[in-house]
């Protein structure tokens, strides 16, 4: 929907200023001709100026809103949860490169050499040398 | 919110501020061209504010239906729950409007004057 956006408010530009410029003319005439005891007062304007004038400002009401970026969730656990499914997405599309870079905010806490169990890695590497040397 | 609750379920402020900003920046350019229309209609007294109160409300609403309502609705929420982008529902509905208003002073001012006079 963003292509929509700049048209749009394109558009309803060239309208206001055309709606703009029927005004200013249409005042400009009320003022300088003569007033005829039947037309209607100078100060209103004739429908379609109206119409016109409102059509274009909702236009560009409409290319405003299109055109804006997209808000973010405040609620940490939503925003965290929605970067890491958008890393997985890119990693899948882009080989495995920086996974580890974006992705989980939490990764730093989550990979902290402190917790290594360095017994269990020692078990696990002699049971993998016993089966080397069968 | 409680001092136990923002423990609980944290808050991004760089989201948050973020959004307000995108929200900021989208009233202050549509609030002066609402002011633009408003003086071309040549609207007075309450009658531009109402306009202009109304139209803001609008913007809102078009904010909402556009970029808010697809994840906030995906999310289970309810209709008009703006729970997951903004604090209150206040920061949506009524805060742009004040942030708006003095550009739509501006230009109303001006485009009156240069079509009325």
């Amino acid at each position: 929907m963003a292509w929509l956006s700049r048209p749009l408010t394109l558009v309803g530009l060239v309208i206001l200023a055309h709606g703009c410029y029927s005004a200013y003319e249409h005042t400009l005439l009320a003022s300088t001709s003569v007033q005829h005891p039947a037309s209607p007062s100078a100060a209103a304007l004739p429908l379609d100026i109206y119409i016109e004038t409102i059509v274009a400002t909702f236009l560009i009401c409409l290319g405003l809103v299109l055109g804006t970026g997209a808000p973010e969730p405040i609620q940490w656990h939503t925003w965290a949860g929605k970067i890491e499914r958008e890393a997985d997405k890119r990693s899948s599309l882009a080989g495995n490169a920086d996974k580890e870079a974006l992705g989980n905010p939490y990764n730093a806490l989550e990979a902290r050499s402190g917790f290594i169990n360095i017994h269990k890695l020692h078990g696990d590497f002699v049971k993998y040398t016993q089966q080397l040397s069968k | 919110m409680s001092e136990q609750e923002l423990q609980i379920n944290p808050i991004v402020q760089d989201s948050v501020i973020h959004n307000t900003k995108t929200l900021t920046n989208l009233h202050s350019l549509t609030a002066s061209l609402f002011g633009v229309s408003a003086g071309i209609l040549g609207l007075e007294s309450y009658y531009g504010f109402l306009y202009y109160i109304a139209l803001s409300i609008t913007t809102s609403l078009l904010f909402y239906v556009f970029k808010l309502a697809p994840g906030s609705l995906a999310e289970g929420r309810s209709v008009l729950d703006t729970g997951r982008y903004y604090k209150g529902a206040l920061e949506l509905w009524t805060s742009p409007i004040f942030n708006g208003l003095p550009g739509f002073i501006l230009t109303w001012t001006l485009f009156y004057g240069l079509v009325r006079a």
